[in-house]
């Protein structure tokens, strides 16, 4: 029977990248920090103004502080929460066109690549880890021209004759293996 | 970027991942504005002194009094809010992060000359047209090679004839293969 402490449950694995998730976890913090501190400068001058206002009035009919600013708290939280998850959303729809921007192009350049187009730039976008992203993928594209038009280039001056029987099956056999290196 | 979705009928993020992570986040700020609403209320809640004269100088003192609880408040709400929206960001955007770090990986060994696998990304996952487009670019170089060989070996069993039909045959086949590689630009 196997024993479970010798064999623990693999977990699913969290892929970090600094420049995606950190990026994006960086901007939701100015956006939470901005809110809070917009929300401490309004309660604090509200409570700066309400609490001697209501000390001055002289009718305490109310048995604590919280009496007193209810309902300022309530619209002011109510504010910081809509405020903080709007923001928050129009980031999540940045970020979600932005993904589909940057590897949409990616996409597409693949496909091109498929068809035989390999020298135009992907172009992957605004966003950093995109950019990096499209570049990995045109200097793959880009090696895989530079190895074809090698090939290309050898075929043609091998076909073009002049060149002594052994020579020509060396370099024969030399090409059949460079072409058994393109997508391995 | 209608091109990626309609040549492979998957969306490159779906509808449901998106509002998957809204909800998250609106549960996630809903949860920090209400732990901040907790701490203001058992901050403000406290009685206030029976007599007329108590009220009134805890009235006028209560704003300067508050000002430090509001501030640690708020920080306490935005250290919890930023932490765990930071955790949602990695646990929600490893879907996105995740297929680019695999992508990037084959992508490095197939530059190094590595045999490279075929490419796919966990169920879940999003951007799977992504690992279409590249199975689809790898494929068709697999098979571009294979024909560029077997038009070599098609050659090569000429070689069995005599020298000048072989080396005909073996040029031919080059021209081939060259004009066959003009495709790729």
């Amino acid at each position: 029977m196997k024993n479970p402490a010798l064999h623990p449950r693999r977990t699913g694995i969290r892929y970090v990248s600094p420049r995606f998730q950190g990026s994006a976890a960086l901007a939701f913090a100015v956006i939470i920090a901005t809110g809070g501190a917009i929300f401490w400068y309004l309660v604090d001058s509200a409570f700066q103004r309400v609490f001697p206002h209501a000390a001055i009035r002289g009718h305490y009919a109310f048995d604590s502080a919280y009496d007193i600013v209810r309902d300022l708290l309530a619209w002011h939280l109510a504010g910081l929460f809509v405020g903080v998850f709007l923001t928050g959303s129009v980031l999540v729809l940045l970020l979600v066109a932005a993904t589909r921007h940057g590897i949409g192009k990616a996409v597409d350049s693949l496909r091109a690549s498929a068809d035989g187009n390999l020298s135009t730039p992907s172009g992957a976008g605004p966003i950093g880890e995109f950019e990096r992203f499209g570049k990995t993928i045109d200097a793959a594209r880009s090696d895989t021209l530079a190895s074809v038009l090698k090939i290309r280039s050898e075929a043609a001056a091998l076909a073009a004759g002049g060149i002594s029987p052994e020579e020509y099956r060396l370099r024969w056999d030399e090409l059949k293996h460079r072409i058994r290196r393109i997508a391995p | 970027m209608s091109g990626p979705e309609a040549a492979g009928n998957v969306p490159l993020i779906h509808r449901r991942y998106v509002f998957g992570l809204l909800l998250r986040l609106c549960v996630n700020f809903a949860g920090g504005v209400g732990i901040l609403f907790v701490i203001l209320y058992f901050a403000l809640s406290r009685p206030l002194p029976g007599d007329f004269a108590g009220v009134f100088h805890a009235l006028r003192n209560l704003s300067p009094f508050l000002r430090p609880i509001l501030a640690v408040s708020v920080l306490i709400y935005a250290l919890l809010a930023c932490g765990s929206t930071s955790a949602l960001c990695v646990c929600i955007l490893h879907k996105v992060a995740g297929p680019l770090y695999r992508m990037e990986r084959i992508l490095d060994q197939y530059r190094s000359g590595a045999p490279t696998r075929t490419l796919s990304f966990r169920s879940g996952d999003q951007i799977q047209p992504l690992a279409q487009a590249f199975n689809l670019w790898i494929g068709t170089l697999r098979r571009d090679r294979q024909r560029w060989l077997a038009t070599m070996k098609d050659a090569e069993r000429h070689c069995l004839q005599d020298e000048a039909t072989c080396r005909a045959e073996m040029d031919e086949a080059l021209r081939k293969v060259a004009e066959d590689m003009a495709r790729y630009h």
